[in-house]
């Protein structure tokens, strides 16, 4: 990841919530439409990418999220210590994706921001700037969404139940954030 | 505001979505043969009923994909949504 002035600097608690930013977490953008191109993806990663809509699959080390189609997010579940803007994953992706001209693969590492979200009250939140309905989401464990929130496209992912992943531009992320400070504060 | 159901993602918000216009417009095959009010016709234009009438939407704050709709503009009841490239299911 480069070395960005953050905006989001501290983490945030609210009776029922917690709010921190989780970095740097490496996070490409996946496309592609043919068979081979979801067996090479699975075989290059180890990871079955998901298929249906608004799901997410897992692996030790990645999640894959379904954003339309032909589209897939993928991020690592763990920290990543090194500074640096070169992965593995992203060098063996180019190598049997990009070079046998099955899709294309985009780093957004440092496009989106991750915020990760805990607490009983996450989607009271949501609720209150999203036109998405949430109430079939917040029980089930791994979906995805791509929505709005206060007028900001964001992509929700309910990675467990009271633990939920969003992914923001980092551009809209300063203004989201203290968005959701406000509202959790008056909750 | 109404409710739109997206072919690839479900039912969401109309915030969610952008309106693209009238649907099924085919580009003239050979558009150098056409004199200028035949390809202002083509270009610019576009029926305005009150009544059904087949739209292009994007689902642009979703997956980002386009599809069609059928929609009554009078009362805004969705008759049927459908994707690019398939034919209406309704006439």
């Amino acid at each position: 990841m480069l070395n960005y002035s953050n905006v989001i600097e501290n983490d945030k608690s609210y009776p029922g919530l917690q709010m921190r930013e989780i970095k740097p977490v490496m996070k490409l953008i996946i496309r592609g439409k043919k068979r081979q191109f979801l067996s090479a993806v699975g075989k290059s990663l180890n990871l079955l990418l998901p298929n249906e809509a608004n799901t997410s699959s897992r692996s030790d080390q990645l999640t894959a999220l379904w954003l339309s189609p032909d589209e897939w997010m993928i991020f690592s579940n763990e920290i990543l210590k090194s500074d640096d803007n070169n992965y593995d994953v992203e060098k063996l992706l180019n190598k049997n994706i990009c070079k046998t001209n099955l899709g294309a693969v985009t780093d957004v590492t440092d496009q989106f921001v991750l915020i990760n979200l805990k607490g009983d009250k996450i989607f009271d939140l949501f609720e209150t700037g999203s036109p998405f309905n949430f109430n079939d989401f917040k029980s089930k464990k791994g979906l995805v969404t791509q929505t709005i929130l206060t007028k900001i496209d964001i992509i929700v992912h309910n990675q467990d139940i009271n633990n939920v992943n969003l992914f923001v531009r980092r551009s809209f992320s300063d203004h989201l954030f203290s968005w959701m400070n406000d509202s959790a504060s008056r909750l | 505001m109404f409710l739109i159901n997206c072919p690839f993602c479900g039912e969401r918000e109309q915030s969610e979505f952008k309106a693209g216009g009238e649907a099924h417009i085919v580009r003239p095959k050979q558009p150098t043969e056409l004199s200028d009010d035949q390809w202002a016709e083509y270009l610019f234009m576009r029926k305005n009923i009150k009544g059904i009438q087949f739209e292009r939407w994007n689902h642009i704050h979703g997956c980002r994909k386009w599809f069609n709709m059928v929609r009554d503009t009078s009362n805004d009841e969705i008759k049927a949504v459908y994707k690019m490239g398939e034919k209406p299911p309704v006439k």
